[in-house]
Formats: C-alpha cells, sequence, structure tokens
C-alpha cells in the first residue's frame, strides 16, 4: 500500500520522498487547470489599468455602455488625433485615455480598431510636447493591460523601444508612465518578458532605481521588476536574475509596505523554481530578512515573504537548512495561529516541505515548537489548511524517526487526522490512510502494534477505516482494506515447483533435470 | 457483417426471447449464440432496431439490457488488444443513442443510459465532443420526461468527481463540463423550481418536477465536489437561495402514506442537507453568509419532521449536518446560546434518541438484527448514532452545559417513569441511552468505555438506577429496560469499580435465563467480557475463587439458555461458555463428564448443516478447553474424551464437512499429543487417509495437517516405519507438494523437521538425497526470504543430528563444491534473519558444527543480534472476535494450541558455551593455527565477544 501511495503525483514532488531525484519538490505549476476564481489576496496583479484620478470631471462619453455615443466619442478621436493640429492631438489623446480609463469596460478593442495605436506610439517620441508624450504613454499603458491580445496590440506596434527610451525621460511622470507600461507588457507572460530583456529594459530601469527617486515611482518600478521576475516556461535567464538581483535585495530594505510587498513577490518568483534558481537567491544572504518580514503586520507583505520561505523550503535539504538556519521555525508558529486561513495554508505548507526533510530537520521541527500548531491546524484549521498539515503529518511519519514519529502521536495527531478521514477529497483521504500506515510500521518496531489499534478504536478510526472499504476510488479502498487485514483481522497459491499426485498420494520425488544448482 | 434485413432482425428476436427461458437447456445455448456473433459488425445496431421497432415490450427491455452488458464486456479499447467493435458501429451508436434513450419508457431509458455512461468514461470528452451540447439542447424540449432522462444521464457520468483524485486531466474534463453545464443547469434549476409553483396542485406533475429537482442537487454535489468552481460561486445566491427555500418548503401533495419508503421531498432534502455539509466543510470561507440560514432551517426540519422510518435518512444527514458544523471553531457562535443549547438538545437530540416502535418491533421478532446494530456499531445511518455523534460533537466546546442540560432531561425523565413505570419505561431506556452517549468519549470492543466524561457519576448510577432492574425478581418484566441494565455494566465495565461489578456478577448470570433473546444474549456477553477483563499481574480481574460460589449456577444457566428457542446456535452464549471454562480451569472439572456430553450432542447438531462460523469456533475451543484442562490433571482420561469425540469425528471427516475438519484435525492432535505411550490403532487406521491429496487442496487444512501429521511422528515415528513404511514415500510427497509454494512452504519444513528429528535414519536414507534436490530446486528456482529461514533451520537440525560430515557429503554429492557455495550465498548472508529462540538456538548448534574460518563472525552475529523476546498474550484473553468465515483458510484453536517445542533441548543447554569447547577442541588439535586464524579474520568487536564466550566456558585457546 505505501508504495502505491509514494508512487503518486505529489509525493515525488516532495524532495527526498519521490523516486526521480529531478522532480522532488512540491511545485504548484503542476496544477495549471482551475476551476477556481482567480485568487484576490493571494498574488499581485499581472497587469494594472490605471483608472481616472478622481478628481478629473468625466465627460459623458466616459462613463456611458452606450455603443453609440462611444463610437461617436472615438470618431471624435480619430479625427483629433489624426491631424495636424498639437492641441487637437492632445485633446484626442486625452479622450482617448479618459474613455481607457474607466473601470467598467474600456473599450479597448475599439480604440486598437479605430487603428489609433499607430499614432499613440509615434506620440512616445515627442519629446518636444511632454504632455502628449504623457497622455499617449497612458493610454497605451491601459490598453496594455487589457488581454493578451491587447498587449499583443500594443507590442506590435513598436511600443517596446520607444517605452525603454521614454524611461531616461526627464519628466518624472513620463518615466513612471513608461515603467508602468512595460511592467503590462512583461506581465503578459515569458515571452514578451525575456523580449523586453533582449531590449535592455533592466538596465533602463535600474538606471533610475536611486535614492532621491520618490515613493510612488519606486513602488512602480519594483512592480515592473517583480513581472520581470516573474513566470516559468521558461524562467528568466539567470544573467537578467543576477542582474536585477541586488536591486531587488536593496529594496526589500525598504519602509514603504509596498515596495516591500512587490519585492517580496519578485523573490517568490525567482524562488519557484529549481535548486538552481533557488540556490542564487540564497546566495544574496537575504534570508534573515526574509523571516524577519515574515513577522511583519501588513498581510500584503507576509503573504509573499511567507510564500518565498516556502518555495525555498521545498528546495534541496540544504536549502532548507538555510532557512532553518535563518530562523524561519520560530517565525512559522505565529503564521500558522494567523487570523488569516490563508496565511495558516502557506505555513502548513512550508512545515509540510520542511517535515519531508531527513529527521534532523524533523527534530528541529519538534524543538521548535511546531508540532502543537501543526496539531491545532489539523483540528481546527479551514479545509485547505488541513488538507496541507495532514500532508505534513504523512511526510513526518514517513522520515521521521521512531521516536519522532511516537511524539507525534503522543501530541495528538493520530486522533487529528483519523477525524479528517471523513474529509470529502478523496486525496487527503489516501494520504492520511498513508500516514495511519507509517505509524503503525513505527509502532510495529516498537512492538506496540495492538496498543495503536485500540488507540486508533477508542478515538472511533477503526469506523471510519471500515467505512472507507466500501469507498468508491479504488486506491481508497485498497488502502483502507489493507489496513485493516494487516492490523485489525486476528490473522494473516502460488507454486513454485510440481508435485505429481495420485488419488492416494503425492508423489514424491525431484524431477531429473540435471541443472546446475547455483545460487 | 450481419445485414441490417428482417431475416436478421427475426433470429436476433428469437434468440432474445429464448435467452428469457427459465429453462437453461435453452437458455444456456441462446446466451452462448448472441455472445458467438457479438463480434460482428452491426450486431449493436441490429440490437439497438430490436430495441428501437420491436413490438414486444419484453424483448424491447431485453435488447436493452443485452445492448448495455454487450457495451459493458466490450466498449472499452484494451491496448494490445482487438477492438471488439468496429469504428462504424461505434459512431452510429453515439449517433443514435441519446435520441433513442429519451424516447424510450423508463425502463429502457436507465438500460440505455447506463450505456451512455460506460461510453461516456471511455470517450468523453475527447471521442465524444458533441455529447454534452446534444444533452444541453433538450433542455429546452420542457419535456420533463426527456429532461430527466438528460439528468440521470448526467448523472452517472459526472459522479466519478466525487471520488477521483485531482488530475489536470480530470478537470479540464469539469472545466469543459462546467463550460457548457453549468449555465443551462442553473437556468434549468430555476424553471423547475417556477413550474413547481405553477403546478403546485398537480401531484402528477409535481413529481416528475421533483425527481429533476433531487437530480439537479445531486448534479451539483459532483459538480462542486473538486473544487468551488468560479461559475458557482458567482452563482451561489441563486443556488443557496433556492436550497434554502426548497429546505423549508412543504407540500401536503407530496407527502406519501407509506411509512418505510422516502418520499421525493425527503431525497431531495436530504441531498441538499450533503450539498451544504460540503460547502460548509471545504468551502466555508465563500458559505459563511449563507450557513446560519442553513443552520436554522436544516434544525427546523428537524423539529418538525416525524419519527417515522422513511425520514430517517434525511435525519440522520441532518443532525450529521449539524454535528460537523458545531465542532468547527469558526462556527462555535451559533450554538453558544444557552437557550439554543437547550433547544438542540430538546427537540433535536432527545427527540431522536427515543425508542420508536421500529426498535421495538426489532427488539422482539428480529433479535439477531438488534443486536448487530446495538452491539456492533453498524447502525451508522441510524437516528440514534447521529444524536449520538451531535452530543459528541457539541461536547467539544460545550461539555459542561450539554452535560447540565442533560442532567435535567435525564431526572425528568426518570421521574417520569417512576410516576407508572408500566406505561412510561421508555422515558427510562431514552435516560439510560442519553447518560451512555454523553459518557462516553472513547469506546473499543475489548475494553468498552475507555475514557468517560468525568461530569457523570457512573457509579452512583449504577447504584440508583441500574442495579434496580438488574435485581428485579421478574427477569422476564420490562425486557428493553433489562437489556439496557445488562448492556450499561457491559459498557462501563472499565469504569466501575470491582466490587460492583461482582455484584453484577450474579445478577447477570440469573438473566441468562431470561426469554428474551435480546436480554440473555446480553447477559452472556456481559459476563464473557467480565471474565476477560485484566486485573492486578495480568491476571484476570475476577478471579475463579470469586467465581466459586457460582460456578455451578453460571454453568448451568449457560447450557440451559442455549435450549432457549431462537438461540441454540447463539455465539455470545458459546463464546461465554468458552470464556467460563477458561477462567474457572479445575473448577470445571467435575462438571465436564455431563457438559462434554451436552457440548458433543451440539456438535453432531451443527455438523449436519453448519451455518454459523463463530458459535462453531467457540464450540470446539471449549471442547479444547474441556480435554487439556482436564487431562492436565489426569492425563488417562484422553480415552473417555476420545471415545465421546470419535464416532462424530468420524461421521464429520466420512461426510467431509468442511467446515469442521480443520477443526476435527486439531482436536485430534492435541488428544495424540497428550498420549504418553505409543501411538494408539484407532489413529494409524487413519493415517493413510491423512496423505490423500484431496485433503491438501483446501488451503484451511494444510496447517491443522501438518500438526496432526507431526503428533504422529512425534508419537508413532517407529510405528511408521515399522507397520507403515510404504506411506513413508507419500509423507514426503505432501512435504514435497508444500515446499512447492511460497505461501506453504514454511509448513513443508515443520513437516520435515519432524521426519528429521523423529524418524531412524536408516528409515529414511533412500530419499534423502531426493528431498535436498527438491530443496535446492526451489531455492534455485524462487529464493523468498520466507524459504531461506526455513531451509536454514532445516539444514542446521540435520546437521545437529546427522554431524557437519554427513551434511558436506550429502551437499557435494549432489553437486561438487556445492557445500562451500551453500555457506557462503546462504549461510553467511543470511543465517542472522532466522527469527525465533528456538530457531535461533538450532542455526547456533548447527553452525557450531559447521564452524570453517569464515562462518565464525556469522556465528557471533547470530548470538549478538537483539533477541525477540516478546511474549505472546496470555491465551486466555485471545479475542477471537474476528475470526474469519469458513471461506477464508484457517481458523486456527487457540485453545488447542501447540506447545512451542525444542528439538535440541537440554543437550546443548548454552550454544555460546558449546561454541567454546569446540572451538577449544579445535584449538588442541592443532595447536596455534586457530588463535592466528582468528585473529586475522576476525573484527576486534567479534574477537571480544568471542573471549567473553570462551572465559564463561573456562577454556583456552592454544
Amino acid at each position: 500500500m505505501p508504495t502505491e501511495n509514494l508512487s503518486d503525483k505529489r509525493m515525488s514532488k516532495f524532495k527526498n520522498k519521490g523516486k526521480e531525484p529531478m522532480k522532488m519538490r512540491d511545485r504548484r505549476i503542476a496544477e495549471c487547470v482551475e476551476l477556481r476564481k482567480a485568487h484576490k489576496v493571494e498574488s499581485i496583479m499581472k497587469k494594472r489599468n490605471i483608472s481616472s484620478v478622481g478628481d478629473e470631471p468625466l465627460s459623458p462619453a466616459d462613463n456611458t455602455d452606450n455603443k453609440q455615443v462611444i463610437s461617436e466619442t472615438i470618431q471624435e478621436i480619430v479625427a483629433n488625433v489624426n491631424g495636424d493640429c498639437p492641441e487637437k492631438q492632445r485633446q484626442g489623446c486625452q479622450a482617448a485615455r479618459k474613455l481607457l480609463s474607466r473601470e467598467r469596460n474600456p473599450p479597448l478593442k475599439e480604440i486598437i480598431e479605430a487603428g489609433l495605436l499607430t499614432r499613440f506610439v509615434e506620440f512616445l517620441g515627442r519629446n518636444d510636447d511632454p504632455t502628449l508624450q504623457f497622455e499617449a504613454a497612458w493610454s497605451l499603458t491601459n490598453v496594455a493591460s487589457g488581454t493578451s491580445w491587447h498587449t499583443q496590440q500594443v507590442v506590435e506596434h513598436g511600443a517596446v523601444p520607444a517605452f525603454i527610451a521614454l524611461l531616461a525621460s526627464p519628466m518624472l511622470n513620463i518615466s513612471e508612465q513608461a515603467v508602468w507600461a512595460l511592467g503590462n507588457i512583461a506581465g503578459d507572460g515569458p515571452s514578451y518578458r525575456d523580449g523586453l530583456i533582449d531590449c535592455g529594459v533592466i538596465p533602463a530601469l535600474l538606471a533610475r532605481l536611486t535614492p532621491d527617486a520618490p515613493v510612488g515611482y519606486l513602488r512602480n518600478l519594483t512592480w515592473t521588476l517583480s513581472n520581470l521576475c516573474r513566470n516559468k516556461n521558461p524562467f528568466p535567464r539567470f544573467s537578467a536574475v543576477q542582474q536585477m538581483l541586488p536591486s531587488i535585495i536593496q529594496l526589500l530594505h525598504h519602509s514603504d509596505k509596498s515596495i516591500l510587498s512587490d519585492a517580496c513577490w519578485a523573490v517568490s518568483y525567482l524562488t519557484d523554481g529549481p535548486n538552481e534558481r533557488i540556490d542564487v537567491v540564497i546566495k544574496t544572504g537575504i534570508l534573515p530578512r526574509l523571516v524577519e518580514l515574515l513577522g511583519f503586520e501588513e498581510l500584503t507583505v507576509v503573504t509573499p515573504a511567507l510564500r518565498s520561505i516556502g518555495n525555498i523550503v521545498s528546495g534541496s535539504d540544504l536549502q532548507t537548512q538555510a532557512a532553518i538556519d535563518a530562523g524561519v521555525l520560530s517565525a512559522l508558529p505565529q503564521l500558522m495561529r494567523h487570523p488569516k486561513s490563508s496565511v495558516q495554508k502557506e505555513a502548513a505548507w512550508a512545515v509540510s516541505n520542511i517535515a519531508a526533510g531527513p529527521c534532523q530537520q524533523i527534530q528541529q521541527l519538534i524543538t521548535c515548537g511546531l508540532l502543537a500548531p501543526l496539531v491545532d491546524l489539523l483540528r481546527n484549521g479551514d479545509f485547505k489548511t488541513q488538507r496541507e498539515a495532514v500532508w505534513a503529518v504523512t511526510n513526518y511519519t514517513s522520515g521521521g524517526t521512531v521516536d519522532q514519529v511516537v511524539h507525534l502521536v503522543k501530541c495528538g495527531a493520530l486522533e487529528a487526522i483519523l477525524n479528517l478521514l471523513q474529509a470529502k477529497d478523496t486525496k487527503t483521504v489516501l494520504v492520511i490512510l498513508d500516514a495511519i500506515n507509517n505509524i503503525f510500521l513505527a509502532a510495529e518496531k516498537l512492538g506496540e502494534v495492538d496498543k495503536l489499534c485500540l488507540l486508533v478504536e477508542e478515538v472511533g478510526g477503526l469506523d471510519r477505516i471500515e467505512f472507507l472499504q466500501n469507498h468508491e476510488n479504488n486506491a481508497v479502498y485498497r488502502a483502507a482494506q489493507a489496513l485493516i487485514e494487516k492490523y485489525f483481522s486476528e490473522d494473516g497459491d502460488d507454486q513454485c515447483l510440481t508435485t505429481e499426485a495420485t488419488d492416494s498420494n503425492f508423489v514424491f520425488g525431484a524431477s531429473d533435470l540435471q541443472k546446475r544448482f547455483d545460487f | 457483417i450481419m445485414e441490417l434485413n428482417d431475416r436478421n432482425l427475426q433470429t436476433l428476436t428469437e434468440y432474445l426471447q429464448k435467452t428469457l427461458s427459465p429453462d437453461p437447456a435453452v437458455r444456456r445455448p441462446a446466451e452462448k449464440f448472441l455472445e458467438s456473433v457479438e463480434g460482428n459488425q452491426n450486431y449493436p445496431i441490429l440490437l439497438l432496431t430490436v430495441l428501437e421497432k420491436s413490438q414486444d415490450e419484453v424483448i424491447r427491455v431485453c435488447a436493452a439490457v443485452t445492448f448495455k452488458n454487450y457495451i459493458k464486456r466490450n466498449w472499452r479499447v484494451v491496448e494490445d488488444e482487438l477492438n471488439k467493435i468496429s469504428d462504424p458501429d461505434r459512431t452510429a451508436i453515439k449517433a443514435n443513442i441519446v435520441n433513442l434513450m429519451l424516447s424510450s419508457p423508463e425502463q429502457i431509458q436507465k438500460q440505455l443510459s447506463d450505456a451512455i455512461s460506460i461510453i461516456g468514461r471511455e470517450d468523453f470528452p475527447q471521442k465524444w465532443p458533441d455529447l454534452l451540447s446534444e444533452m444541453v439542447t433538450r433542455f429546452q424540449s420542457g419535456d420533463f420526461h426527456v429532461i430527466n432522462g438528460i439528468l440521470r444521464t448526467a448523472h452517472s457520468l459526472f459522479k466519478r468527481y466525487r471520488h477521483e483524485f485531482k488530475s489536470n486531466e480530470l478537470w479540464s474534463e469539469i472545466k469543459l463540463v462546467l463550460d457548457t453545464f453549468a449555465q443551462p443547469l442553473t437556468e434549468l434549476f430555476k424553471a423547475t423550481i417556477d413550474l413547481c409553483q405553477t403546478h403546485a396542485t398537480d401531484i402528477n406533475a409535481l413529481k416528475v418536477l421533483f425527481s429533476s429537482l433531487a437530480l439537479i442537487s445531486k448534479l451539483f454535489y459532483s459538480l462542486n465536489f473538486q473544487d468551488l468552481p468560479e461559475f458557482f460561486e458567482d452563482n451561489m445566491e441563486t443556488w443557496m437561495t433556492n436550497f434554502h427555500n426548497l429546505l423549508t418548503l412543504d407540500n401536503k401533495l407530496l407527502q406519501t402514506d407509506d411509512e418505510e419508503e422516502a418520499g421525493l421531498l425527503e431525497l431531495l432534502k436530504s441531498q441538499i442537507c450533503d450539498n451544504a455539509a460540503l460547502y460548509a466543510q471545504k468551502y466555508d470561507e465563500e458559505f459563511q453568509p449563507y450557513l446560519p440560514r442553513f443552520v436554522t432551517a436544516i434544525w427546523n426540519l428537524l423539529v418538525t419532521t416525524g419519527q417515522e422510518v422513511k425520514y430517517d435518512l434525511l435525519v440522520s444527514n441532518a443532525i450529521q449536518f449539524l454535528a460537523s458544523v458545531c465542532e468547527r471553531p469558526h462556527y462555535k457562535h451559533l450554538f453558544e446560546d444557552q437557550n439554543v443549547l437547550t433547544s438542540i438538545c430538546e427537540k433535536v437530540i432527545v427527540p431522536n434518541m427515543e425508542f420508536r416502535s421500529a426498535d421495538e418491533e426489532a427488539f422482539e421478532d428480529n433479535s439477531e438484527e438488534y443486536i448487530i446494530r446495538d452491539l456492533e456499531g453498524s447502525d451508522i445511518d441510524t437516528r440514534r448514532r447521529a444524536a449520538c455523534d451531535l452530543v459528541r460533537g457539541l461536547c467539544k466546546f460545550f461539555e459542561g452545559p450539554v452535560t447540565g442540560i442533560f442532567s435535567g432531561y435525564v431526572n425528568s425523565m426518570l421521574t417520569e417513569y417512576a410516576k407508572n413505570p408500566g406505561v412510561n419505561w421508555k422515558h427510562k431506556d431514552a435516560a439510560i441511552y442519553l447518560v451512555t452517549s454523553l459518557a462516553s468519549k472513547a469506546q473499543t470492543q475489548k475494553h468498552g468505555i475507555t475514557q468517560a466524561n468525568e461530569l457523570v457519576n457512573l457509579s452512583e448510577f449504577f447504584v440508583n438506577h441500574i442495579l434496580v432492574d438488574l435485581k428485579s425478581p421478574n427477569v422476564n418484566e420490562f425486557p428493553v429496560l433489562k437489556a439496557d441494565a445488562i448492556k450499561y455494566v457491559m459498557t462501563f465495565r472499565s469504569q466501575l469499580p470491582k466490587e460492583q461489578l461482582l455484584e453484577a456478577v450474579p445478577l447477570l448470570v440469573a438473566h441468562l435465563q431470561a426469554e428474551s433473546i435480546v436480554q440473555h444474549t446480553y447477559a452472556a456477553h456481559a459476563l464473557e467480557r467480565l471474565f476477560t477483563m485484566r486485573g492486578a499481574n495480568n491476571a484476570t480481574l475476577i478471579t475463579p475463587t470469586e467465581m466459586a460460589p457460582f460456578t455451578e449456577q453460571l454453568l448451568n444457566n449457560l447450557f440451559k439458555s442455549l435450549a432457549i428457542p431462537g438461540s441454540s446456535e447463539n455465539e455470545y452464549i458459546m463464546k461465554a461458555i468458552m470464556r467460563s471454562f477458561s477462567l474457572l480451569q479445575e473448577a470445571i472439572v467435575p462438571y465436564i463428564p455431563t457438559l462434554i456430553g451436552q457440548l458433543t450432542h451440539k456438535l453432531l447438531l451443527v455438523s449436519k448443516n453448519p451455518s454459523k462460523p463463530h458459535f462453531n469456533h467457540y464450540l470446539f475451543e471449549s471442547l479444547c478447553l474441556s480435554i487439556r484442562i482436564t487431562c492436565k490433571a489426569s492425563p488417562d482420561t484422553v480415552d473417555s474424551f476420545e471415545e465421546a469425540l470419535f464416532p462424530v469425528f468420524t461421521e464429520i471427516l466420512q461426510n467431509d464437512v468442511q467446515e469442521f475438519v480443520p477443526y476435527v484435525f486439531q482436536v485430534m492432535s492435541l488428544l495424540l499429543e497428550i498420549h504418553t505411550s505409543s501411538i494408539p490403532s484407532s489413529y494409524m487406521a487413519l493415517f493413510p487417509h491423512l496423505l490423500q491429496p484431496a485433503l491438501w487442496e483446501r488451503t484451511g487444512n494444510i496447517p491443522p495437517l501438518v500438526r496432526l501429521l507431526q503428533a504422529y511422528l512425534e508419537k508413532g515415528a517407529t510405528t511408521i516405519a515399522s507397520t507403515a513404511a510404504d506411506k513413508i514415500p507419500g509423507l514426503l510427497g505432501v512435504f514435497q507438494k508444500l515446499i512447492a509454494s511460497k505461501a506453504n512452504d514454511h509448513q513443508g519444513f515443520y513437516l520435515l523437521n519432524s521426519i528429521v528429528e523423529h524418524m531412524s535414519p536408516d528409515s529414511i536414507t533412500q530419499y534423502r538425497k531426493q528431498i535436498f534436490i527438491l530443496l535446492f530446486q526451489r531455492l534455485q528456482s524462487s529464493k523468498t526470504t520466507k524459504f531461506v529461514k526455513s531451509f536454514l533451520v532445516f539444514i542446521n537440525l540435520y546437521c545437529v543430528k546427522y554431524g557437519a560430515i554427513a551434511l558436506q557429503e550429502i551437499f557435494d554429492g549432489i553437486q561438487p563444491k556445492m557445500f562451500g557455495m551453500v555457506v557462503e550465498k546462504i549461510i553467511i548472508p543470511e543465517v542472522q534473519k532466522v527469527s525465533g529462540q528456538v530457531e535461533k538456538k538450532i542455526c547456533a548448534v548447527g553452525i557450531t558444527k559447521i564452524l570453517t574460518e569464515y562462518t565464525l563472525q556469522a556465528l557471533i552475529g547470530l548470538f549478538e543480534l537483539p533477541e525477540d523476546d516478546s511474549i505472546p498474550d496470555d491465551e486466555h484473553f485471545i479475542d477471537i472476535e474476528d475470526t474469519p468465515g469458513y471461506q477464508t483458510a484457517f481458523s486456527q484453536l487457540a485453545f488447542a494450541g501447540k506447545k512451542e517445542h525444542d528439538p535440541i533441548g537440554d543437550a546443548v543447554g548454552n550454544p555460546k558455551i558449546l561454541l567454546a569447547q569446540s572451538l577449544h577442541k579445535l584449538s588442541t588439535a592443532c595447536p596455534g593455527r586457530v588463535p592466528s586464524m582468528l585473529s586475522t579474520s576476525l573484527p576486534a568487536e567479534a574477537l571480544q565477544f568471542l573471549q567473553g564466550y570462551l572465559q564463561a566456558a573456562t577454556v583456552q585457546l592454544v
């Protein structure tokens, strides 16, 4: 039974437990199909629209869904923008920007189809008219914040080199606009991200990272950098990461929470990869700071910091040890008791990966007092958290020493996971059965199987395991059946040689095949 | 290819007709024929045509069933195997089947719907892309016969989402289903609910509409099981509001008269409870705003739902919902209020704990089922069980207040009872049940309640309310309350002080006489459980001395209760008999002459038709105990047991009562082992029969037969050699048969070891070489750890008996240098795996004898390995609760147990000393060589151990 479970995909993704050394970690990538709504808090926006500033008066057209009105407005914009009068061009651009800044249904497609992008990109080069540059940049930024198709239109109209050039603009608001637009393009996915990098976006951005840059500007800059670190398949190349990392590390020491948050997200993207990628981050010596950030009040900082730590402890044993040495284990208990269940879940995930390590690291989980909050999560966490906590128990019991397993049982983990056998999630149930099996293996080594059987029965676990023998899922019912047969029933044909028989006797005698014996 | 013509249709119809014949001579050939032609192209199309066109309703259904089975057998395409259905047929089936299903009457519709889901499991979605859209379009048909067909098919396609593991493949499919199906399903849900209002007075329309709603609710569960889909999160308001309304809905027209069968309304509400429970467990963050409403609605539902059996599933689902919600910390506040708690206790828990008339009927007329449900906990879905779970759930956060509220109830119910016991006895039953469920925090079969709620005074309740019923002079009055009282003692046996248990024992003995089956069964069971309790020093809590005053009464009543109608094969009573014998030991000797007659008589009766495996098992155990206990004091009495038992045994063996044969062999082994002189002739007469291959084909016979043959060898090796030498090849044939099997090879070695140990060398010399060749062949063909361990024990035993030289000669006689190879490849690397005290000793002594420079180290390892010193459970306490039925192999009788046998015995006391002495002897034979050989070939640690052995033996190497 256990081997069958171990061959499971997720199991092989835990470090150490899997059979393929290259795929030993819990990756989020495998789960690309999602049924749920995209998470709101869990991650920052890939792309951002710039909404109208509140005090600007909006024309009726700016806020109507009436196709007619919009279409008329756009025709007017086209006329203005395509004309030669700078004043009209500015007016047209501004009108377009306002339309595109609506919170609901900005007419991105209509603007593109009106053929306006060519002109807007052209306007980006108009150093003589900063207002025009600014309005055009804003419009393009918002178009780029749409779907991939929208972004593609912006890129294909040649906006990238123009925006990169604008980064150096002496007008801070224009440069900032360019930062933002480039962030949107980078956030679209790996190919535009790499395209930007090829065009030299990184040095151009880093050149603007100066001590006297205003906080608002730095926030956008950090966000754009984080988008340049984002996405895999492929990851951003090492040279680019190396270029950005010192600045990101520097930003991680900033005092502004929003900058910290985006810088943390950047780190979380960089650590969400193979061990070599994690190594690059660890080598910067940032771990103690990350651990420190775990203690912050702001959810926007804690979430990505915890995600980064979670990624790191899903790396090699050495990498996990580095995180432990940086003090992560003293930060985790309070996160496991955090009021937000999403934080509890991430913390439990990190614990589950540490528990997949060698028994020395498991011992540190014990020493640092993580078992009590873990059992607490098993009992009282929300379902997603319980699921991670169950993985932690299974990893712990499959890698821990007999004494460590006993200790975990004494902390109440067994009773808690037995209760969760009622969970309406097949995988969780199977993972629990695996943990129970591990605990029994430990009990066998101690000669305490009978005692464990009684304990399981006392807390109602036997009833639940028996009930699972009727489960529709084959793996679950086989695992349950194996446990029952092996531990809860009182007792426990395959002929290798042939024997002739008559009615009254078996015929004794070896066949004469003169084969050499060789053992 | 079968043409689609009238003649073929006619032939097919005829054969289908024949498959319905009750006469197997007609039916079987027809079935065979159909199977033989099903590989032909067009066969399924012909079937569907008959199904569609036949005028005969019976033939149509038959065609539908045949079609479904055909699909089940053949649709799946197995890699590297022939595609059993041609591609054109597959396409044609998929193109027509949905339509055909929808236009068929319900009975056929169900078969075709099953067929669709089998096909769907293989082909959907990739190879059947338009299935869903085809189905969805039909939602608009407005014909609810069609719609229900679609919903049913969808349910069988989607229900696997409830138990399969998350995977990208599965989730992609679900996503696809959601994209096409979720919106139309939601629209249909709303439209159906509207129609229910429009047709609120039309019972026939309502029935169809409500079965649609029930199916829609099931689909909701499947589609929401894996994760909360974005669509349903966005539309939660619609779904939950409507679910909530449906929960609170009552329509007189939909109430059924049937008391047993759940009606449509109940099924729908039950499913809604499941849906709410799913959301509460998995998606609590999103569901939180709706949860309080559902708690209230479900609770109101419980308060207003009647006691009829048809509501059982609904009520237990509803209570389970509350139970799972109330123990979640973030919902705790919903229950915190004292009034809420009181009201849940009063209106939900107490009413569902009441003893209903259905329970009363079962108690009287269906006691066996009642006992299984009540005693063994197969009551998962019952109201009482659900109510108990709710009590336990509430106690997680509110143990104090809940105990307080219930104490008040218990008191008032007991007062009610006291006013008029004859009328109000059910109040006391409920009170006892409530106390039990409140007090039980942890429970096992072996020990009863192991952890109790400290707020409940169990001992006081025993004195004030339980003892009265136990002591009641009329044992047949209020049997339910009596059974409750007995069960109380049994349940709380670990919590009650010993004096109270001792006080209860004679009372329980008296209740063995009660007419009520439940009552005397509980009494027997309670006694049996009390007798297995442990006291100080691991001995039984209740001693034979303490039982002395009641012994005669106990035995009398136990055997008398077997005569009460309905209890003639009562396994609880038989088990109590076994346990009493085992507890009382010598004290039963005076009664055995009478009792053995009764047991033998019982055996004769049940052997005609063995139907109660547990009863029979305990019967044989009781026989073994009678024999062992009596013969321990006076071995001579073994003859009288044989006299009493052999006639029945002969009958069992002659009639080949398969269930009993293994038991008979075990009892015979026990009897034979008691004999001190040579083997009686009655046994020898049986000997040839024991070697018959037919007996050995049944796996359950093997262990007891081996055991019996071992007893023959131990007591009669010489007799066999002198009077039955011609049977020796047959005996060895058995050995050969057994070692050929990975499962039974150890049994073969048991037999072989006994042969080597007990048979004189000259009687087996001629077979020796063959024996070893067989072992080597097995070793070569499949070398398992178990086999190697047994093999090592055997060759060492052989070496002990015949000497190392003899062993080496026989090995090398089979193949040159074989001995060295076995030493190097098997003995040295594997000997440390040998387990068991005696086995290790045999190996130690054997290896000492074949000592060479390279085996020495392995030997020291054998000595210094940690020994397995676990002590077997005291036999008396052995629980045979889960003894498997006859179909599984072998039911070992604990009390026929064989003592461990040491073939070396006192000849070698301490094998370490033997090693030291043997080395000393060797070194004096060739002085100077042994110490240098040891110091070069052994690691320091091993040398140190060896030094210790030499010192202990007071010898020195020279």
